[in-house]
């Protein structure tokens, strides 16, 4: 197969604008075949992607609606059926379980994460602690889920005997999945804030702590807020560091402190397991209440990066 | 920067809504003086263990009752033993974990006996009979169920000192199975130990013909489902392999006995009872061994077993009875009741036990696991075969409601 | 006594030191934590290479309740390794295919709605995939494997590794649930390193008559490469420290075969299952030391990883 060398005329363009494919007649059929085979197989990988996604969000929905929706509100009010072959609807003390772990570990490692982060981008810069820590935040936010739970369980939950199963220390398994993410990603944001504002507040005579607090950290806030955001829509999802940690209780327990808990990753998880369809229509239910959450602090995050990009 | 502030703010209120909402933990439960009131009289009644009827259901009857049940029902009255125990009265937390062969036995009661003593709120995690013996180890847990007895060597691991034995009920361990094709089948414990060590792989093998003459088996081949985690469930079935045709009879089972065994490499493992039973349900051609309870739910089929008298036993609740009778049952009420004497005795029964402390710091917990144990071994009974478990046979009962009365005494 | 200007400044000072070291504190926390989680799980595994020594890591069999029990971390090693090879081989062609596609192939207003649909699968959480693996997909599997599996019949080294099927739960099954969740984070990267490629090399290739493939094999690829190897490196890490989805799908029997059809099991999903009994303190210090393992592996790709991605980017800096 000769493939014909293009003409000058054909080359050049009639305009000034960008060069595109189709000024690129006469190449050659091979290796225009080969690029539209190729053109088809990436478009391919967009619909296994597409495909997947779909088939399991459907899955989800379909085999979970008629439990949460249809049975609208016992879901939300009945507490978890004490058999597992007992049909009937009631996902409240997971639900509870999830809302109080996840906002407890959001307290401690929201906190902590932004104190890191300012300290990251505003004092320690390119220091040699500065340096050492963000080393560290990657090696922590790298750490398998279950080797946090692990930890968590021998320092913490042993010591305390029976006491130690409850919401608390399901919490701090979370905080620490979730503190060098909200780390990363507030200093991420504190960066964009542009170094004029800390100058002219610095001319202005205010302090560093004045500047931080009151012009860098609302500046930021959008961004960090974001990024706080999806911190906590990936731990309410964790199941590992929780297996160990909260117990398994059934009845709701809105007491992060006293009690065994249980949330809707762990009920999915137990659910899984069985072969009755009760339960498994249960598992379904939980798996599109989860989403729906994830989706739900997801897109807030979403929402709130955007606005930050159309200001800038 | 003002949009910017506002949306900000709103989301830092809900945020810090949410974080109240936790920092304001309540406990659910109500508490009434009443109801406390009335327990300590029904607490002084069943210490004495007194057998008068009429004289303990007076003195309850005398405390006010809050509750929506009828007296009656709040005061169990066991007629063979006398003890009396208001479940209405009872109130806290217990936490336990452990052997996932009676859960849907204890699941159930404790449903049940969640209406008569609504205050009372039962955890039962499961997660098989390993876990519930080290959680007990460790008081992680107020009580434990094991289909296992503890070795001795590890009596010194548990860290609250003594604890007793309480046999709970009785169920056959079936063999259930997935295979379209074969209705009916039977086994004898050979050919069971050649599936299991994966010797034969084959529906049609010779070995399975021979048990089952008039039988066409499918050529598909066998799905070996068996438990991942420690299991009482393993233990049992594989002390009945050992004691049929083990080392020291036939020497067929090589894999000794035990809550784990070292499985040969292609069998499917699962998570509990129920993971064993996912499988099976899920997979054409598989066979595990799963309880009686678990199989009737899920509509498998199971096989006739060939017991000690040579005859093919299906695993009903009136065999598994009859491999019970006559047991030999030590001081601390263990026994073992597979591979058992007796013409229609199904051979691989098995027992479960309920274990906890006899020092117990707290007297109101220690009267709440007396409670619930008491109710399994009292209205717990008369629940259990409808949901296929077999109640103890009475002599071993009144044992065991001895034993439980040595909890926190 | 009225505050002169040197009293506010001293006030000021110590409120400004006192936030500047609480900020400090924040950062330690982690630096704590991490130290705790170094200590602990290295302490508590240290009782089990006392028993076995180095032999942990060799041992194949895994034998907790044996007369002689013996504590082998083999078998979970490959299942960890097998099902991470396996989730990349699958994952990358996909990840790269939508990451070429969304920068080089869609119209601008496709551009985002494909953005959208690659975050959409990392908000999922990973124990609705291990449902939909366990429950839906693995059942339905079987068919297909075995259909698979005789493809492959008689042909010498194919036929082992696409070996008899038993069930729909095995390496092959917890390779496509992690192929799944990792795609995610293979094509982000991959399309921010993409992006940086400059427009002048992309003009230049076609302006030379290339095809828009032979641009992105001559151009865009050339560029990126060390960046894509990096987001290739950071997905198997994720692949190889996540427990619950793999857990359920992979069968829990440990193995060790070519055979992906089988099931395994794998370093997170044992210690998920089995740490409820510690029958010994030597299998719950087993058990610690493979949690170790798996923090090591995951921490030595992960560093490979950043590594080279940051030069990959520092170079792809210098250069435009």
């Amino acid at each position: 197969m000769t493939t014909s060398t293009p003409s000058l005329s054909e080359l050049t363009p009639t305009g000034p604008r960008q060069v595109q494919v189709s000024d690129l007649a006469g190449v050659g059929g091979r290796r225009r075949a080969k690029n539209a085979v190729m053109t088809v197989l990436m478009g391919m990988s967009v619909a296994v992607i597409l495909v997947v996604l779909i088939l399991v969000l459907w899955t989800v929905v379909s085999k979970g609606w008629s439990i949460v929706v249809g049975m609208f509100p016992d879901w939300f009010t009945e507490d978890i059926q004490l058999s597992p072959r007992r049909p009937g609807p009631g996902m409240k003390a997971a639900i509870v379980g999830t809302i109080i772990t996840t906002a407890m570990a959001s307290a401690i490692a929201i906190p902590l994460g932004i104190a890191g982060a300012v300290y990251l981008n505003e004092y320690g810069k390119r220091g040699l602690f500065a340096r050492i820590l963000r080393f560290f935040t990657s090696v922590m936010a790298g750490v398998p889920s279950i080797v946090m739970g692990l930890f968590i369980y021998v320092f913490w939950v042993v010591p305390r005997g029976i006491d130690g199963l409850n919401g608390f220390s399901g919490a701090l398994a979370l905080a620490c999945l979730m503190l060098p993410i909200i780390v990363r990603s507030t200093e991420e944001m504190l960066k964009l804030v542009p170094q004029n504002l800390r100058d002219a507040s610095f001319a202005l005579g205010a302090t560093g702590s004045r500047t931080t607090l009151g012009i860098v950290i609302p500046n930021a806030s959008p961004g960090i807020i974001s990024g706080c955001l999806l911190a906590i829509a990936r731990a309410a999802g964790e199941t590992a560091p929780l297996i160990f940690t909260i117990g398994a209780a059934k009845q709701t327990n809105w007491n992060v402190f006293d009690g065994t808990n249980t949330s809707l990753s762990l009920q999915i998880y137990a659910n899984a397991k069985e072969s009755f369809a009760t339960a498994q229509e249960r598992a379904w239910g939980a798996a599109l209440t989860l989403i729906v959450l994830a989706v739900l602090f997801t897109a807030a995050a979403r929402i709130l990066s955007a606005r930050i990009s159309k200001q800038s | 920067m003002n949009r910017t502030k506002k949306s900000s703010a709103i989301v830092a209120g809900i945020l810090s809504l949410s974080l109240i909402a936790a920092a304001c933990g309540s406990d659910e439960e109500t508490t009434t003086t009443t109801e406390a009131a009335a327990a300590t009289t029904t607490a002084a009644a069943a210490d004495e263990s007194t057998t008068t009827a009429a004289a303990a259901e007076t003195t309850v009857a005398g405390g006010v009752e809050t509750t929506a049940a009828p007296t009656e029902s709040s005061t169990a009255m066991s007629a063979d033993t006398g003890v009396a125990v208001d479940y209405a009265a009872l109130q806290g937390d217990l936490v336990s974990s452990g052997a996932t062969f009676p859960k849907a036995f204890y699941d159930e009661a404790i449903a049940t006996l969640a209406e008569e003593a609504p205050d009372l709120v039962i955890e039962y995690g499961g997660g098989g009979s390993g876990k519930g013996r080290s959680d007990l180890q460790e008081k992680v847990v107020d009580f434990a169920g094991t289909d296992s007895t503890v070795k001795e060597e590890d009596f010194a691991k548990f860290t609250g000192g003594e604890f007793v034995y309480v046999p709970t009920v009785l169920a056959p361990i079936t063999l259930s199975y997935n295979m379209a094709g074969i209705d009916e089948l039977q086994l004898t414990p050979a050919t069971i130990a050649a599936i299991f060590q994966l010797e034969i792989t084959n529906w049609s093998d010779p070995l399975i013909a021979a048990d089952n003459p008039d039988a066409t088996l499918p050529d598909e081949a066998i799905v070996v489902a068996r438990r991942a985690d420690g299991s009482g469930t393993t233990d049992n079935f594989s002390k009945f392999l050992n004691a049929a045709v083990g080392p020291d009879t036939t020497g067929e089972w090589l894999l000794g006995t035990g809550s784990e065994l070292e499985w040969p490499e292609g069998t499917q493992a699962g998570d509990g009872n129920s993971g064993v039973a996912q499988i099976i349900s899920s997979t054409e051609g598989a066979i595990g061994y799963v309880d009686l309870s678990d199989a009737n739910a899920n509509g498998f089929k199971f096989a006739a077993v060939q017991n000690k008298a040579g005859n093919f036993v299906l695993p009903t609740l009136d065999a598994t009875t009859a491999a019970a009778e006559g047991v030999e049952v030590k001081d601390d009420l263990t026994f073992f009741v597979g591979w058992a004497d007796g013409d229609q005795a199904y051979p691989i029964a098995a027992q479960t036990w309920i274990i906890a402390y006899t020092t117990q710091d707290d007297p109101a917990k220690a009267e709440n696991i007396r409670g619930f144990l008491t109710y399994l071994l009292t209205e717990g009974q008369e629940l259990a075969p409808s949901i296929d478990f077999a109640p103890l046979p009475d002599e071993l009962r009144e044992m065991a409601m001895a034993n439980i009365a040595k909890i926190g005494a | 006594m009225t505050l002169t200007l040197s009293d506010l400044r001293t006030k000021k000072q110590v409120g400004d030191r006192v936030f500047r070291y609480s900020t400090l504190v924040g950062g330690a926390v982690i630096l704590i934590v991490l130290a705790l989680i170094a200590y602990t799980i290295s302490s508590k595994s240290s009782l089990i290479f006392r028993t076995e020594g180095l032999d942990f890591f060799t041992e194949r069999r895994w034998a907790p309740s044996a007369d002689k029990p013996v504590f082998g971390a083999l078998s979970f090693i490959y299942g960890t390794a097998i099902t991470a090879l396996i989730a990349v081989l699958l994952a990358v062609p996909v990840s790269l295919g939508l990451a070429l596609f969304t920068t080089q192939v869609a119209p601008k207003w496709l551009k985002k709605p494909l953005v959208t649909l690659t975050d959409t699968v990392a908000v999922v959480p990973s124990v609705v995939f291990g449902l939909w693996g366990i429950i839906y997909l693995a059942p339905k599997l079987v068919g297909f494997f075995k259909n698979l599996s005789g493809w492959f019949d008689g042909i010498p080294v194919l036929s082992s590794i696409f070996g008899t099927v038993s069930a729909g739960r095995s390496f092959l099954t917890a390779g496509l649930i992690l192929a799944v969740m990792i795609t995610p984070i293979i094509t982000s990267l991959a399309r921010e390193v993409i992006e940086t490629c400059p427009q002048t090399d992309r003009d230049g290739a076609l302006a030379l008559g290339a095809t828009r493939w032979e641009m992105i094999t001559g151009a865009v690829m050339p560029h990126s490469v060390g960046g894509i190897v990096g987001a290739v490196m950071l997905g198997l890490g994720r692949a190889m420290g996540e427990t619950i989805a793999a857990a359920l799908v992979i069968g829990s029997s440990p193995t060790i075969t070519a055979n992906i059809f089988s099931s395994g099991d794998s370093l997170p999903s044992v210690i998920a299952f089995q740490w409820g009994e510690a029958t010994s303190d030597e299998k719950r210090s087993a058990l610690i030391a493979m949690g170790l393992t798996l923090f090591v592996l995951t921490l030595i790709v992960n560093f490979a990883a950043t590594a080279v991605v940051t030069r990959a980017m520092k170079r792809m800096q210098g250069a435009s």
